[in-house]
């Protein structure tokens, strides 16, 4: 029987990035916020300080700071064809969990979303035509503008420091930024990082061929920042232990170090950790939200009531949560209809891996999560696709991570896969070896969607997420035509041999290529066919906002942290100016 | 050509027995001081140390592996991973050492696997879909290659040519290994012999950080603002584990939790 | 975030290029003179026309004297050493007295000293009356940090237990605890200049008694008891 605890104003589920964000400003509000946290609570000092933390067994290939898969997975097949079977052990993405969530093994690659992304189908089929895309592909317009998100999208850059330069403010063309980008009002908050040795060789060989090559913007700062909420961020030391690793010197934007601390000087706001959300809880009308139940570390089940529940989970969690709860239409892909679950989307990542001989060092141990050097001609719509049959893009750059041995050993093609001759191969290679990364759009079909598994469940008994996707055969074209273009880059580097590799279908989950789930309770103007309207507040439920990147209608050519992070100061302040001072939907149709 | 060794010398000599391979602790204990301070005495020079060539076998005694077991893996990581004239392989840097501690701990045990019913094959994109942890996986399919070679020629005692075409063979698939498929047998022996080897030293492989030495990771530590914009440098650097003290001594614990702390 | 893993993926084109189609990046701007630590011991037994010897004051193996005033240098990277002295000659970094000594140095003679002293070697001596609790308090901040100051712990850049992080981070294990408090409080000040973005941000996150802590930690830590375990 589960404990009633006394209500409060606004219960976070997930206390990550959005649910940090959003608690610090409600609290700041005035009201009474209480953050669920899964996992555990976790902080720079002690738990993320090196030597410990710089093992590469035991958190980039056993990944101990993601979600445990013995207590709770997702169930995954390529096609309605197939029975979904249980991610027994994550390989494709890695769901984070603890204080921080994600946010604190990120890379800090943090990329704005073009204008264009906002108003993606208007603007296709205005370019395009109406018959341009193939027929699958349900991509649609979002409901809100960049120019509604761009003031956000710079007070999260300056909440995290973001290190970069820009490359068009209020509409003039800044040299040495991205000349492609959307308009930004002002320059970044620190100057960019320091440039590699791969971004000097990739930007040598970009601008032979005319490539207008920028540095990419990073959340791994550049130098020392004291941010808005009066925390102050290191700077980064090129570590190359960043992604799936946490941060010991407090140099990559994550909740601990940037909102966080702020979050919880205020009496107003609780963290709990340690508590597992299984559902929103619904009035008998089931048009709202009652509070949420969870069960805490020692197995004790309580509700906690709440005038608002703010789902911020990451974008799986969050879908999950929907359909466990009964909020929304699930999604049906044969008829089309229902709203939670669809559009989920992914990214379409692909590589050029560059050998030189002998007299280039390549020092790959020295590197950040976020150092880099890109173009930007092949993103998104950047180029004319009339020709080509396909649409979207991908950003191409040298932005290594790391050298870690057990993940990164590139041997050349024809190399034997172990035994003498490949042992030689890494000793010869290994510090000689740029990889070079396509980054590409996800375009949501009707077939790909999230849904509840019939037969699969947790440790608490909940049915788990299940995950039915494929790379549609646009993005597979986009892959080859981009990667292309980036072994050309590789040849102009000066590379003895160059190696594409573009994407290829299926999808697997046994190959890493980015914790970029977005999608399944998509934000929109109609509420037939998005979960959430423009300010990610439930159509069905209005006192519920669904926070992440489960909004986003398409995954588009970038990372989806910044515009995360925009989204999120987006909502919360609606909720403080319009949904505070008049509880109830806030767009009417 | 495999580097002469005790080991060598006790495989050849007799069925190995756990026992054999323990060797006496005092002999260990000079054995880690006598490398300890060979490699301060180095690193004060500015020079790496010399490749190891297994100095601190004797304290690899077996705690989950059986003498058949070990006996497979030995021979097995050894063409994985050969010694060649410049490096030591496999053997040398104690994979067999971490690929027993790993499985007798929570990570063999399946620490992070969901490991509920029902079970079916999937297709490849699916991932792994067998109810074994990984110790029963090593375990079930070791035992059924050492049960089908029992009549013939043990692998251990195969020469190289064949062992390596016998290793194809798997990697190749379609052998049934008491239900575990071959290629899946292949793939985890591969990858826990690849961890084995790059892993940090804290784990009981990568001995004296040998496979770091011989690519330039430098391991553990690492700051490197100043320097990364040296572009190309050639960076001498002695490897540094995560478990070493100031003086240089690495202390191993193969078993670590694949988990922080709740 | 793309993972690297290129033997991962599933099919690889190969692409053969030949080097003399593309210009090789320039990778190094010629060869550097190799510093001469024997002409550096020379320097620091003896001096020279314009400077006194080293050994004066740091004593000939480097190892200085527990006063504070003067560091050990036994056996520090050589590329720190000739990047302070290059410092002091710049007057990047101000002393009184090193500051005129570098600057009567030619660029090569700070080479060789700084090649010389990284040779060198000797016992590292106990800390006279260190407080167990003293020396465990800077023990939490070197291996953990301060979570409440938002400080990282030092071992995270100066090595295992401060043993150093050659080419360019210093060792602070077996340093003198009265020169490792004069370097703090100097950068906390704003005295010391020359690691505005690291040890300043660093400094202004310790009191005096979290001073006093690591420095007592690091001078006992390496001592020659030690040494036997």
């Amino acid at each position: 029987m589960a404990e009633r605890l006394k209500p409060v104003d606004v219960v976070t589920v997930g206390v990550g990035l959005t649910g940090a964000i959003m608690a610090k400003e409600l609290a700041a509000a005035g009201l009474k916020v209480v953050g669920l946290e899964r996992g555990p609570r976790r902080d720079t000092s002690p738990d993320f300080q090196s030597p410990t933390i710089h093992d590469e067994l035991r958190f980039a290939v056993r990944k101990a700071l993601m979600q445990d898969n013995v207590k709770e997975t997702l169930t995954f097949r390529n096609s309605s064809d197939q029975t979904a079977l249980p991610l027994r052990r994550w390989q494709g993405f890695l769901p984070g969990t603890g204080t921080g969530g994600a946010a604190v093994h990120w890379n800090g690659q943090t990329y704005r979303f073009q204008p264009v992304d906002f108003v993606y189908k208007t603007h296709i089929e205005k370019r395009y035509g109406k018959n341009f895309v193939d027929p699958e592909i349900t991509i649609q317009d979002w409901g809100v503008t960049y120019d509604e998100l761009e003031r956000h999208y710079d007070r999260f850059e300056y909440l995290c420091g973001t290190s970069g330069k820009a490359g068009n403010i209020n509409g003039k063309i800044q040299p040495g930024g991205n000349p492609f980008e959307g308009q930004r009002s002002r320059e970044y908050p620190t100057p960019p990082m320091k440039e590699t040795q791969y971004g000097a060789l990739f930007r040598n060989g970009a601008e032979k061929l005319g490539y207008k090559a920028y540095p990419q913007p990073a959340s791994t700062l550049s130098q020392p920042y004291t941010n808005p909420e009066g925390l102050t961020l290191q700077q980064c030391v090129f570590c190359g232990f960043c992604e799936r690793f946490a941060c010991e010197h407090y140099a990559k934007a994550s909740p601990q170090t940037v909102i966080l601390p702020a979050a919880l000087k205020n009496p107003n706001y609780e963290l709990r950790s340690n508590c597992q959300v299984l559902r929103v809880n619904l009035d008998s009308t089931g048009k709202k939200a009652t509070g949420v139940t969870y069960v805490d570390g020692a197995g004790r089940e309580f509700e906690q009531p709440a005038e608002l529940v703010l789902i911020t989970a990451f974008a799986l969690n969050n879908v999950r949560l929907l359909l466990n709860s009964g909020i929304g239409k699930p999604y049906d892909p044969r008829s089309g209809i229902g709203t939670v679950g669809r559009n989920y989307a992914y990214q379409t990542v692909s590589s050029v891996t560059v050998f030189y001989d002998q007299d280039t060092r390549i020092n790959p141990f020295m590197a950040s999560g976020s150092s880099g050097t890109v173009i930007d001609e092949f993103s998104g719509d950047n180029f004319d696709h009339t020709k080509l049959g396909f649409i979207g893009g991908a950003y191409v750059g040298a932005i290594m991570t790391n050298g870690r041995p057990i993940e990164f050993h590139p041997t050349p093609p024809g190399t034997p896969t172990w035994g003498l001759e490949w042992k030689k191969a890494v000793a010869r290679h290994y510090n000689h070896t740029v990889v070079l990364t396509v980054h590409g759009m996800s375009h949501p079909t009707r077939t790909n969607y999230l849904d509840l598994d019939p037969t699969y469940k947790d440790a608490w008994g909940m049915p788990l997420l299940r995950l039915t996707f494929d790379f549609p055969e646009n993005d597979l074209r986009m892959s080859k035509y981009v990667t292309d273009k980036t072994v050309e880059i590789g040849q102009a580097m000066g590379g003895k041999t160059v190696v594409g590799a573009p994407r290829k279908g299926p999808y697997t989950s046994t190959i890493y290529q980015t914790t970029h789930n977005t999608g399944g309770a998509v934000m929109g103007s109609d509420p037939t066919t998005s979960a959430v309207n423009k300010y990610l507040q439930s159509w069905d439920v209005p006192n519920v906002f669904v926070v992440g990147a489960s909004a986003f209608q398409h995954n588009g050519t970038y990372n989806p942290t910044d515009t995360v992070g925009a989204l999120t100061y987006w909502a919360v302040e609606a909720i403080k100016s319009q949904y505070l001072k008049s509880p109830g939907p806030l767009v009417r149709t | 050509m495999t580097k002469l060794s005790r080991r060598s010398l006790i495989k050849a000599s007799a069925p190995v027995g756990a026992a054999l391979l323990s060797g006496s602790l005092s002999d260990v204990a000079a054995q880690a001081e006598t490398t300890a301070h060979t490699h301060t005495a180095q690193l004060q020079a500015g020079a790496p140390p010399a490749a190891s060539t297994g100095s601190r076998e004797a304290n690899a005694s077996y705690l989950f592996l059986n003498s058949e077991e070990a006996a497979f893996i030995e021979a097995s990581v050894a063409r994985l991973i050969p010694a060649d004239e410049k490096w030591g392989g496999a053997i040398e840097a104690g994979v067999p050492n971490f690929i027993d501690k790993q499985l007798g701990g929570a990570w063999g045990a399946g620490e992070r696997l969901y490991r509920g019913g029902p079970w079916q094959q999937g297709s490849a994109t699916q991932g792994y879909q067998l109810p074994f942890t990984p110790a029963e996986l090593f375990r079930t399919a070791i035992a059924a290659i050492n049960g089908e070679l029992k009549a013939a020629t043990p692998f251990a005692r195969m020469s190289t040519v064949d062992q390596d075409a016998y290793l194809h063979g798997l990697e190749a698939g379609g052998k049934d290994l008491g239900g575990v498929p071959s290629k899946e047998f292949f793939a985890a022996l591969w990858e826990i012999t690849l961890e084995g080897f790059f892993s940090d030293p804290v784990y009981g492989g990568n001995r004296d950080m040998l496979a770091w030495q011989m690519i330039g990771f430098p391991g553990a530590y690492a700051s490197y603002y100043d320097l990364v914009d040296q572009h190309g440098m050639d960076f001498q650097h002695v490897p540094t584990s995560l478990a070493e003290d100031v003086h240089r001594h690495v202390h191993v614990h193969p078993e670590i939790p694949a988990r922080l702390p709740e | 975030m793309i993972q690297v893993g290129v033997v991962a993926l599933a099919t690889l084109i190969s692409v053969a290029v030949t080097a003399t189609l593309v210009a090789r990046p320039v990778v190094a701007q010629g060869v550097p003179r190799a510093a001469d630590p024997k002409r550096g011991a020379v320097i620091a037994a003896q001096g020279t026309a314009a400077v006194p010897a080293c050994a004066q004051c740091h004593a000939f193996s480097g190892a200085s004297d527990s006063s504070g005033a003067f560091p050990r240098l036994t056996g520090q990277p050589a590329s720190y050493l000739a990047e302070q002295m290059r410092d002091f000659a710049s007057s990047r970094r101000d002393s009184a007295v090193m500051s005129p000594i570098a600057k009567g140095l030619s660029a090569n003679d700070l080479d060789d000293v700084a090649a010389y002293f990284a040779t060198t070697s000797g016992p590292f001596p106990l800390l006279a009356g260190a407080d167990a609790i003293i020396v465990k308090k800077g023990e939490k901040i070197a291996r953990e940090g301060d979570a409440a100051k938002g400080l990282q712990g030092c071992n995270n850049c100066h090595g295992p237990d401060g043993a150093g992080f050659p080419p360019r981070i210093p060792y602070l294990a077996g340093q003198y605890a009265e020169y490792i408090k004069l370097s703090l409080t100097m950068w906390k000040a704003g005295y010391r200049k020359n690691s505005p973005n690291v040890m300043k941000q660093i400094a202004d996150r310790l009191d005096d008694q979290d001073i006093a802590a690591v420095a007592a930690f690091y001078q006992q830590i390496r001592n020659d008891t030690n040494a036997a375990q």
